[in-house]
């Protein structure tokens, strides 16, 4: 399975080289073998007998982090949806893509995400399984910004980075939680110690980071505002990540993690509201759009919905239904898509407004159509199978397994209700999309391109999947136990009796429910133009859409005011506050460990001459603060290095001394050199309240610096190495100013380097002083 | 065979000398910075696989046993960390003569190079506090020549701040040191660890350690003390910037990771906990700042600060796993930081500008430029399976661990919000209409600053889905930083 | 004398700070400069004050006072020496280039 997961991978990197000679040969070719090579590979374990494959391959094993691929039913399923999809989206692509455009880029892309996909679905461990996550975002992200030198490309492609990565890193912190509790890295030892899970202090917070990568990904209501956007991208990316499987992934994770997570009354309560709102809205909103990919979008979004409702409601039934509707769904909508992406390609428009009649010129795109969108809709037909998993929806709404009490019991009352509220505005976009497109007035003179039917090459995809459609519709039993009741296991996590697909069961609830859909939805279809205020008098996906780009922009925009607030370049601004910082922190750590102790035993004698030198340096130090003249300042600065090199004496410390007084020396002639040239000192202009501060965080600093010293001076808790030194200093190092020896000998590395300093200095001041910028790059 | 350690330091140092006496023959002194800066990294390659098989090499400077004299302690910490900078050197070196015109280049840039990597290298092995202090003003005073390098207009008036927050910390440094001897009687790094953890009452120590803390994390550019980083990193050359931000804030996080647990490591509750809430911080307004500016340099140059939010988080957490985090993340981040200062530079070149917002469409006709800073946003985000990811899967496993849930969330965050910064610059930069090429007396020259930053994206890709080649040496590192009596003994052989 | 040194290096400090948040640039580095001879006093006051000769090895004398201090305060003085001078050339040279000593008007902007 590694090889089947990494083909894609090794292929993207030979595209660019294959891409070469687009001229000739269409890359789209050798593209479209890699997903037929996959499906073909994995197709053999269909079949009643079908036994959960894993197999190991080990890459960073010291983090946990390996290629460990799990193929079991629900994987399969998604598998052969990616592999069989990607296959004939790839061989669509080749003639819905001219030859102009930037091919190499896109089949990259597509081939990235078809083995992330594979990955995600595949993998076992889960940073793997985050891994090739990310990268499936990633690959969308590319995708969708293909035509980049669109705005709205742009703006879609960042929108679904944000979003979907944000899922992401939540489903990240999710999966290292688990981890950590269970101590594996593996998704089925998870499962298997889900209590450890499921009783931890955490669980709250992993359901919903959990969740909040699901919904992200699978455009769950309130996050599906990125999913509309995304249609800029080319017209097969659309039908293939974002209808088929990319948007699946969310349901996937949630699929997957069912058997550990649907015990919960939360999981229940979270997942069924949010696929329940995510239907009704969903569908409510396609009705309004005016773009073919826009209704279809939204319809994904809604039929996304159901999936996740019923992965909610947790029954058996509602997994049955999840699992197969995964399917039915991929192939009516996958459909659709390319059947938009006709008419785009035919007529150069997808405005509904513009459309209609187009049944006599596209006939064959207009009746793979019909198939097509009476599925989506729910048409009790027995050679439709969107009409079988609907059926199943509205029979496991009737019957959910949660406890009666509280909110749960209150969701158990009206999510029928809802279900059928969704179905029905379902209904009526099928319908609309239908015959908005193919029925009525043509107005072909209108249209930028005259339509005619598209060639063979691009309508093979679709035929192929409507044919999905009816066979599957007439024998469901084909798949039914083959492998959809193999994938319906491994969610619920137990073997499931065999369930009989069969499309008359009589007069029962949900046979009512679907005639009520089809009634109500027939009426509003047929009446839609008068509805048209009531469906755009909720400013709807405009509110959600101006939070996120209200939220993008504050972003942006508050950061650039908080960060000039404070950033604004002045170097007072930035030492005040490094220093105020400095100072709380030490205060509060000194008076919290009870660090500051005076212990007055073991000090040196006070005397007059020290006394004296001190009192100068002190009157000096102010007096360069308060001087307004700067040869003064200068020199009062002077002043305080001699009396330290006068301490240095007194000290006992003659090297100091001496080396003090000539630095100092130099240091002052060095001043008066620079600043004989530079302004004179102004009186202070600071407002009063900076320096009033000033003075604060100035006393606060040198009395913070005075307690440490006092501190630490009293606690001289062990005997200095300086023993050493005095003691092997003529022994060892042969000389008798120890002082000396130290810095030449037993620290002679210090002194080293204390001359490359000198050094480097030497050689900036150079710089500064001789080189002179050339004037044009100022 | 001790003698080893010292290598890193001293043939830099003999180059950079070198270097000083033939600064005006540029093309001998750029070929020669070129070959011995390559041979250089193969020695530290040595020097690192030797440590690597036999163990820590501590070498007494001059024979003058420990504590008393200086000592070089080569461990596997400082061996990694040194490796890293070299080859980081590497790349510098071959970038700086796209970057930089003649004459500056002529200006001592290569001894200012060579004698800062013998700073950093010397910081990161030296076992002695007040030669931490030395090898701090070698490489400040290296950076200072190599900031005000072109005495452009912006960069002199930010050289000015940067110089004056450095001085100031720099004094801070050497008066807690003497407070710290004071009270211990060494400057030894591995003694006053002995010495402290016999003390009982920890009062003044944890106050000298926090100044320590904040003297480090001043240069590390922690919460917050970052403020005077992004412009002074951005206002210099491409190449200095790369080199600045590969560097600099690494050796305060390095001296931070090495303090706090080697010797301040009695109090972690206070300390620690410190730690935590300011590498939350640290993270939130670097993000943030990254997020207010249209400025590609600035951009990168914020992106330091998130970045040192999440070392620190490591020190914070204190657990072993934490530890690997913050080691490979470090490592990580100084190879991605030199990979994107160098990108930003090659940016800002061909665009003829560094604002975003007049910039568009660039990859059109600079792919390799474009799709290398596609890249490099994804490794400095943490996307899987790049470098930045497993020291960042490391950091939140161990705050997991530790139950700090806060941190983790933020931590989060900050990794969406870094890749929104960064994925900026593509999307506005890079993506757009195919406009005329801006400044086409740049092609040629502009394609050729990319090279030195695709060698740095490779090994950045390779640390992460090479991660088993390199993992367990940091595992073992963080085992070995969790225990420190390794360390004391290895120095003072008892 | 101890506690009155380091009082008093808590002054130098004190004033140092003090220069350092004005606006003038000659103001800040004589603050840099107090702060550093502050930073030197204290060095010295952590090693005993007076507890002996001056560290120059003389016959008959067993008590010296702590020779460590003073060799690291020999080290840190030439490198504030070489920082400051760096400094000194560097003011000058960004006070000619942009017209302006102050540094609130040095403060700049993000594209240049």
């Amino acid at each position: 399975m590694l090889v089947a997961v990494l083909l894609p991978f090794i292929l993207a990197v030979f595209i660019p080289f294959l891409s070469r000679w687009k001229e000739k040969l269409h890359p789209g070719f050798f593209v479209t073998l890699v997903p037929v090579v996959i499906f073909i590979y994995f197709v053999r374990h269909i079949g009643s007998g079908f036994e959960p494959v894993v197999q190991e391959y080990s890459w960073i094993p010291s983090l946990g982090i390996n290629m460990v691929f799990h193929l079991d039913g629900l994987s399969l399923l998604f598998v052969l949806l990616i592999s069989g999809i990607g296959a004939l989206v790839a061989f669509y692509s080749i003639y819905y893509l001219h030859k102009s455009e930037q091919l190499g880029h896109f089949y990259v892309y597509f081939l990235i995400f078809m083995g992330s996909m594979l990955g995600v679905v595949l993998s076992d461990n889960v940073f793997a399984l985050y891994s090739f996550w990310e990268f499936t975002s990633l690959s969308s992200f590319l995708l969708i910004g293909f035509w980049n030198y669109k705005q709205e490309s742009r703006y879609g492609a960042l929108k679904s980075m944000l979003i979907t990565v944000f899922g992401g890193l939540s489903l990240l912190g999710a999966l290292i939680f688990m981890s950590e509790l269970t101590n594996t890295t593996s998704i089925r030892a998870m499962i298997d110690q889900q209590q450890l899970v499921l009783n931890s202090e955490y669980f709250p917070l992993i359901l919903s980071l959990l969740l909040l990568g699901a919904f992200t990904k699978s455009a769950q209501f309130p996050f599906h505002i990125w999913l509309p956007d995304a249609m800029e991208a080319p017209t097969p990316v659309s039908a293939y990540l974002h209808s088929a499987t990319m948007v699946k992934a969310g349901i996937y994770l949630v699929a997957r993690y069912s058997p550990m997570l649907s015990s919960s009354e939360w999981f229940f309560i979270i997942v069924s509201t949010a696929g329940i709102v995510t239907l009704c809205w969903g569908s409510y909103m396609a009705v309004r759009q005016t773009d073919l990919k826009g209704i279809l979008a939204f319809s994904t979004i809604s039929q996304l919905g159901m999936i996740m409702a019923m992965l909610g409601f947790g029954t058996k039934a509602a997994v049955f239904g999840a699992v197969f509707h995964i399917l039915n769904h991929a192939t009516f909508k996958g459909s659709l898509f390319m059947v938009a992406g006709i008419i785009d390609h035919e007529t150069g428009t997808r405005d509904i407004r513009r459309l209609g009649g187009l049944m006599t010129y596209l006939p064959i795109t207009a009746t793979l159509a019909v198939f097509a969108s009476f599925s989506m809709a729910g048409v009790p037909l027995p050679f439709l199978n969107g009409f079988y998993s609907k059926e199943m929806f509205f029979e496991s709404s009737l019957h959910l397994e949660a406890s009666a009490a509280g909110f749960s019991g209150f969701m158990m009352s009206v999510i029928p209700y809802l279900a059928v509220l969704g179905s029905i505005f379902t209904f009526v976009y099928s319908m609309y999309f239908f015959f908005g497109t193919f029925r009525g007035r043509a107005k072909i003179d209108q249209l930028p391109k005259k339509p005619h039917e598209a060639p063979i090459g691009m309508l093979v995809s679709p035929m192929i999947l409507v044919a999905g459609v009816i066979i599957i519709g007439l024998f469901p039993f084909l798949v039914n136990g083959s492998f959809i009741a193999h994938a319906a296991e491994a969610v619920k996590g137990t073997a499931l009796e065999e369930k009989h697909i069969t499309f008359w069961h009589g007069i029962i609830p949900p046979f009512v429910m679907s005639l009520t859909v089809v009634v109500f939805g027939a009426i509003l279809a047929i009446s839609r133009k008068g509805w048209t205020p009531v469906y755009n008098f909720l400013p709807g996906r405009l509110s959600l859409n101006k939070f996120y780009d209200g939220l993008v922009d504050r972003t942006e925009r508050y950061s650039g005011v908080i960060t000039k607030g404070y950033m604004n370049g002045s170097l007072g601004r930035y030492v005040r506050l490094i220093l105020a910082a400095i100072l709380i922190v030490s205060f509060a750590f000194m008076a919290l460990t009870g660090g500051f102790t005076v212990d007055t035993s073991n000090l040196s004698r006070i005397t007059a001459p020290e006394i004296a030198v001190a009192v100068t340096m002190v009157l000096a130090a102010i007096g360069t603060a308060l001087t307004n003249n700067r040869i003064a300042a200068i020199l009062i600065l002077g002043v305080v290095g001699y009396g330290l090199s006068m301490l240095f004496v007194l000290y006992r410390a003659p090297d100091l001394a001496l080396t003090q007084l000539i630095v100092e020396t130099v240091t002052v002639a060095l001043f008066l050199l620079v600043f004989y040239h530079l302004p004179k000192l102004k009186k202070k202009d600071q407002p009063m309240s900076t320096q009033v501060l000033n003075v604060i965080i100035s006393v606060g600093f040198g009395a913070l610096m005075t307690m440490v010293a006092i501190s630490a001076h009293s606690s001289k808790w062990f005997d200095s190495i300086s023993e050493y030194f005095v003691k092997n200093s003529y022994k060892l190092g042969g000389g008798d100013n120890i002082v000396n020896v130290i810095l030449v000998d037993f620290r002679g590395l210090d002194t080293l380097f204390e001359i490359v300093v000198l050094g480097i200095a030497a050689m900036a001041i150079y710089g500064l002083i001789r080189l002179k910028k050339p004037k044009e790059d100022e | 065979m001790s003698n080893l350690a010292i290598l890193p330091i001293l043939l830099p140092l003999l180059a950079g000398i070198i270097t000083a006496f033939i600064h005006k023959k540029t093309k001998l002194v750029r070929s020669f910075s070129q070959i011995t800066a390559v041979i250089n990294l193969i020695v530290v390659g040595y020097v690192f696989m030797t440590i690597r098989s036999q163990g820590t090499i501590v070498l007494e400077v001059g024979s003058w046993e420990a504590p008393f004299g200086i000592v070089l302690v080569g461990d596997l910490l400082a061996a990694v960390l040194v490796l890293t900078t070299n080859i980081i050197g590497v790349a510098a070196v071959f970038f700086a003569p796209k970057s930089l015109t003649e004459k500056e280049e002529s200006f001592y840039f290569y001894s200012f190079f060579f004698l800062l990597i013998a700073g950093v290298s010397g910081a990161f092995l030296t076992g002695d506090l007040f030669n931490l202090f030395v090898f701090f003003e070698v490489l400040l005073m290296a950076s200072y020549g190599l900031i005000v390098l072109g005495n452009g207009k912006a960069q002199l008036r930010e050289s000015i701040k940067y110089v004056l927050i450095n001085l100031f910390s720099s004094m801070l440094f050497v008066t807690t040191i003497s407070f710290l001897y004071s009270v211990v009687g060494t400057v030894n790094m591995a003694q006053i660890a002995q010495r402290v953890q016999e003390v009982e009452q920890q009062g003044i120590l944890t106050t000298i350690g926090i100044l320590l803390f904040f003297v480090f994390a001043t240069k590390a550019a922690v919460f917050p003390l970052y403020y005077w980083l992004p412009r002074p990193y951005s206002a210099p050359n491409a190449v200095v910037s790369a080199l600045f931000g590969a560097l600099l804030t690494k050796v305060g996080i390095y001296s931070i990771l090495r303090t706090f647990t080697l010797m301040f490591n009695q109090e972690v509750d206070m300390t620690h906990t410190l730690f935590i809430y300011l590498a939350a911080l640290t993270m939130i307004f670097g993000v943030i700042g990254a997020l207010s500016t249209h400025n590609v340099k600035l951009i990168v140059a914020y992106n330091i600060i998130p970045a040192v939010g999440f070392m620190l988080m490591g020190i914070g957490i204190f657990s072993e796993v934490s530890l690997s985090g913050t080691v490979y993340y470090l490592i990580h981040d100084m190879i991605i930081k030199a990979a994107l200062f160098i990108l930003a530079g090659a940016t800002v070149y061909v665009a003829g500008t560094s604002d975003l917002r007049k910039m568009g469409g660039l990859i059109h006709h600079y792919p390799v430029l474009g799709w290398m800073m596609f890249l490099a946003s994804l490794v400095l985000a943490g996307i899987p399976p790049f470098s930045g990811f497993i020291g960042k899967l490391q950091l939140i496993r161990g705050a997991v661990g530790q139950g700090e849930v806060m941190i983790v969330i933020v931590a989060l965050i900050s990794s969406l919000l870094i890749l929104f910064s960064m994925i900026r610059i593509f999307i506005r930069g890079f993506w757009g209409d195919k406009t005329d090429i801006p400044r086409p007396d740049r092609k040629e020259k502009g394609s050729r600053m990319v090279y030195p930053a695709v060698f740095l994206l490779t090994l950045s890709v390779l640390l992460g889905v090479g991660a088993e080649w390199f993992f367990p040496v940091v595992e073992s590192i963080a085992q070995y930083l969790m225990d420190p009596e390794i360390y004391i003994d290895s120095v003072l052989k008892e | 004398m101890e506690f009155i040194m380091a009082v008093l290096a808590g002054i130098l400090f004190t004033t140092g700070v003090y220069n350092l948040l004005q606006k003038q640039l000659l103001r800040i580095i004589i603050g840099t400069g107090l702060i550093s001879h502050g930073a030197h006093l204290f060095i010295l006051t952590m090693g005993e004050l007076k507890r002996g000769a001056p560290p120059v090895l003389t016959e008959g004398i067993e008590k010296y006072t702590d020779p460590l201090p003073q060799a690291l305060i020999l080290t840190s003085i030439v490198i504030s020496f070489g920082v400051t001078s760096l400094l000194l050339v560097l003011a000058y040279r960004a006070a000619k280039i942009n017209g302006t000593d102050n540094m609130e008007q040095l403060r700049g902007n993000d594209y240049e």
